[in-house]
């Protein structure tokens, strides 16, 4: 075994290695100005200039139109219910030169609704990408120009348009498919991620703003995240006094969450595969049926069966062992939160087991037979067996999976939000006793409007995970000796 | 192949990333609550249908009446061109400029010809200190009480104590409500005394329509909320008492006879019928109270065998305009409101959809369809009791936005609940209301929560003494 974990370092990089390729580039940019053909220098300014200048019209005209398209876009400024793109975007983003609006036309309905401040800061944001694609354009027409000059310089003639096309479905297909995924992930991740960032720096809370009577909000620092330890933000003493709580039983709840289904999956898997056990497709299909089954259809058969006037609190009570209903889930605000925490672990290694143990059963198959058998003429015992070949190869393999399996239990949303909706309540505070960070920041932001210190909880949330994923991949073997295991 | 495959999907993705962007412009949108839809959007065909000059298809869409606001406010252009709201939002929508103020002259005729002054006076808000009428009443609503013939009288069903009588009977809980919230709490908060329909509590008495006008007068710390709140402490006590609905629902509570009868309104007809069955199914006004000598100890503003009726808030719901409707659409849209409103869609609405009109005059149309064999025996008594209930009630009086938001979004609902509970609270000072049982306890929390509703947030400290208003 030892011979086939052996640890390869990995290339320590400095930090002077990291600005390194800045400084290439640049380097490389001022040389290729220098160097380059007049097509080619003027296709810093003029987008497309260098494949005039070589002939290339169609590719040039290409350029020319969009460098022309996003000119137009930053100086006129289209505007969208009200809310201008292009340079006014980039002003707007201070949210200083806002309006109440209120000016209305009884005749003709028109009415001025005021700034929208959401739509100043996502459009201002816009306007920065379709900068930064800019000057993305901007280097691929040089770029252009450069392979032109460069065909020329060899007595290549430079490619045609359609020859370009070609290209992009024959050796640079990878770019035509990644392009759309690309602008997708720019479009519905990045800048809704960025967005919601910024919310968190602004006075943006629905509450406040209908207590004001306005539809304006705008910049406040680091006051939401100083709050989270005062208690001064939109959402009072709650941040303060509850924000510890539901971080702590977000870990507590991750890490049983995990390790249970974790290791009863693989106890599970052990025992499905144990040599000689008949009826082993059977006993895979029942578990896989977890899997089958939608999990927010378990999870509300389980909050079903354990309610106020499910079977198990009907039978608890018809045999005499209660007098009244357990609230097993702390869906009323006096009942037990330690037994809900409890009760939605069990009900969770329900739902998350099959998964582990459907895993781990393609390991256990995988573990080569030769292993066991040294081990057994070495005189090895089946305890022994487990822990020394078993148990290190099923981690090994599951280490990436153990971690993605923690951080989601950290973003476990269905199972709490069906089960408990995060009670048992405390009076007076959205966050119940069972809340995670998530099912929290729903509540915040859903219920209460708090868009605000509902990304700042998104924000600590991620900062937490992004931490613990990172620390814990980095110390793992998976990670260290990714290359040396056979 | 593949290639071509590969492109195939990646304009499929593009096609299915862009759905749904495009904004018809010849066609009104219009939100109505979930049950009425259908109704709604047969109705909507036959006008464009009647009247081929309008210029717009219609498309209604079933919502949660009760969300809707909080849609609004938060996106007005992901909201309906119209839509539906209680009342009592109105104050907010108009104050964040989400909806636009009614201005066709045909149309405010109708509202004020054919509506009570109680809905008038609460449909009105301001745009730049200038009045308009901003909701148009279509709906009436009010609280009263649902409860199980099979185990309750006709007479029993008049009183909390008849009720309690039953539920011990049949071993049950007596009564529980739909929600723990301001309105369904009503029926102890508005409680009225039966022989004068008098009460000590007010709420925003006499606030103007204005964003940063007068609050007007509120108070809930009289000897009679007192002492309707310890009654209703030893009745949630009683083992055949009050109860909270269950986290099942409340229509688990009467399926599974958990207890006798719920305080809901003409909404939760249908879900009721569906619990215990149309026979038995019975419908009458919030019951009565007798203070006992245990609620008055202390209180010199009662005595024991005061007799108070549950009380209600008696609200309608409005059609209200999107702010960011196209301006074109305006004038169909008011004509469109008027349809809606006018008093033949009621009656219509109320034989298909049981939703009781809100025009003055309805109970005569209730009380033909009854008598014609248009309605059952059991939907023309829903009607009727929602009628007389809401004399017993007041409209909701949120003038402005921030009251609403005071008194449903500042925490005051919660403190309610927990002292009926008995429960501690925690307050925004970091004084924690430990006790809710005393005397002491219940004022404080009582002053808790006027305060909130004139201020939008808790006291730095409790006062030295509070004082007592009879």
């Amino acid at each position: 075994m030892d011979s086939t974990l052996t640890r390869v370092p990995k290339n320590k990089k400095s930090i002077s290695d990291l600005f390194a390729p800045i400084g290439k580039w640049f380097s490389n940019f001022g040389k290729r100005f220098a160097d380059g053909s007049i097509g080619t220098k003027l296709s810093h300014f003029i987008f497309g200039a260098g494949n005039f200048y070589h002939k290339q019209y169609i590719k040039g005209a290409l350029f020319l139109i969009l460098q022309v398209a996003i000119i137009c876009f930053m100086v006129f400024c289209p505007t969208i219910n009200g809310t201008p793109y292009g340079y006014k975007a980039l002003a707007n983003l201070s949210l200083k030169n806002v309006s109440e609006g209120g000016d209305f036309d009884p005749i003709t309905g028109e009415f001025s609704a005021g700034s929208d401040c959401k739509l100043m800061i996502l459009f201002g944001f816009v306007t920065i990408a379709v900068i930064i694609i800019y000057f993305m354009l901007m280097k691929m027409s040089i770029t252009s120009s450069v392979k032109a000059d460069m065909d020329e310089k060899i007595g290549k003639k430079p490619s045609t348009f359609r020859e370009d096309v070609m290209e992009l479905f024959d050796s640079r297909f990878h770019i035509t498919m990644l392009t759309p995924t690309c602008i997708a992930a720019l479009i519905f991740t990045i800048l809704p991620t960025i967005f919601m960032i910024a919310l968190a720096f602004t006075t943006y809370n629905s509450q406040d703003m209908n207590d004001k009577g306005t539809n304006l909000f705008h910049w406040n620092g680091i006051d939401n995240f100083i709050a989270v330890f005062t208690g001064e933000g939109s959402l009072g003493m709650e941040i303060k006094n509850r924000f510890l709580p539901v971080l702590g039983w977000t870990f507590i709840w991750a890490i049983f969450a995990t390790l249970s289904c974790y290791f009863g999956g693989i106890i599970l898997a052990l025992l499905i595969n144990k040599k000689g056990l008949k009826g082993k497709k059977i006993f895979r299909t029942v578990f896989i049926m977890t899997i089958a089954i939608p999990q927010f259809i378990s999870l509300l058969a389980v909050r079903n069966l354990l309610g106020e006037y499910g079977p198990v609190n009907g039978l608890l009570q018809d045999i005499g062992a209660t007098s009244g209903p357990i609230g097993f889930l702390g869906l009323h605000p006096g009942d037990s939160e330690a037994l809900a925490k409890v009760m939605v672990i069990i009900v969770n290694m329900w739902v998350g087991i099959p998964y582990t143990m459907l895993m781990t059963s393609g390991i256990l198959m995988n573990i080569p037979a030769d292993l066991y058998e040294a081990a057994r003429v070495d005189g090895a015992s089946t305890v022994k067996m487990f822990f020394k070949i078993t148990l290190p190869y099923v981690i090994f393999v599951t280490t990436p999976y153990l971690i993605s399996s923690f951080v989601g239990n950290i973003n476990s949303f269905n199972t709490i939000f069906l089960l408990t909706g995060g009670g048992p309540v405390y009076t007076g505070y959205q966050a119940g006793g069972t809340d995670l960070l998530v099912t929290w920041l729903y509540k915040v932001t859903i219920d209460q409007g708090s868009y605000n210190t509902g990304a700042v909880i998104g924000i600590f949330t991620f900062i937490i995970t992004a931490t613990i994923t990172l620390i814990t991949y980095r110390r793992s073997k998976a990670y260290n000796e990714e290359d040396t295991f056979q | 192949m593949k290639r071509i495959l590969c492109m195939l999907l990646a304009v499929i993705m593009v096609f299915a990333v862009t759905a749904g962007c495009g904004k018809k412009d010849n066609k009104i949108v219009v939100w109505v609550g979930e049950e009425s839809a259908e109704f709604y959007q047969k109705v909507c065909d036959q006008y464009v249908k009647d009247n081929p000059s309008f210029g717009y298809t219609i498309e209604v869409k079933g919502v949660d009446t009760g969300s809707v606001a909080g849609i609004v406010t938060n996106d007005p252009s992901a909201a309906a061109d119209i839509f539906t709201t209680a009342h009592d939002n109105i104050g907010k929508l108009a104050a964040t400029q989400c909806a636009k103020p009614i201005t066709d002259e045909a149309l405010i005729n109708q509202v004020l010809a054919d509506n009570p002054a109680s809905f008038q006076n609460v449909i009105y808000s301001t745009l730049n200190d200038k009045k308009y009428l901003y909701g148009v009443p279509y709906i009436s609503q009010a609280l009263f009480m649902y409860y199980n013939k099979a185990y309750v009288t006709e007479e029993q069903a008049k009183s909390f104590e008849g009720l309690r009588e039953a539920a011990k009977a049949a071993g049950m809980k007596a009564i529980t409500v739909t929600g723990d919230d301001g309105f369904n709490m009503s029926f102890a908060l508005l409680a009225t005394k039966a022989d004068d329909h008098s009460t000590t509590v007010k709420i925003y008495e006499g606030a103007e329509a204005t964003s940063g006008g007068s609050k007007g007068e509120s108070n809930c710390q009289g000897d009679d909320t007192i002492a309707i709140i310890r009654w209703l402490q030893d009745f949630k006590e009683d083992e055949n008492g009050f109860k909270w609905a269950s986290p099942d629902g409340w229509d688990a509570d009467l399926r599974n006879k958990g207890c006798l009868a719920v305080i809901g309104g003409t909404w939760h007809y249908n879900t009721a019928k569906a619990a215990i069955g149309e026979t038995n199914l019975g419908i009458t006004l919030i019951p009565t109270l007798t203070l006992t000598e245990k609620s008055v100890e202390g209180l010199t503003g009662v005595k024991a065998g005061d007799v108070y009726r549950g009380g209600t808030f008696a609200d309608c719901k409005v059609f209200m305009i999107n702010a960011t409707s196209d301006n074109k659409k305006y004038k169909a849209e008011q004509e469109l409101v008027k349809f809606l409103s006018s008093k033949e869609v009621q009656n219509q609405s109320y034989l298909e959809c049981m939703n009781v009109p809100a025009y003055v005059g309805a109970s005569e149309f209730i009380k033909s369809c009854y008598d014609e064999g248009k309605v059952t025996e059991s939907e023309y008594n829903l009607a009727c009791t929602q009628v007389e209930m809401a004399e017993w009630g007041i409209p909701q009086p949120f003038l402005t936005g921030t009251l609403n938001t005071y008194y449903y979004s500042k925490n005051g609902p919660p403190i309610f609940r927990a002292i009926i509970d008995k429960t501690p609270y925690p307050t925004t000072g970091d004084q924690i209301l430990t006790e809710t049982e005393s005397l002491e306890g219940i004022r404080k929390g009582l002053y808790l929560i006027e305060y909130i509703w004139m201020h939008g947030n808790n006291p730095k400290e409790f006062p030295s003494s509070l004082p007592q208003k009879a």
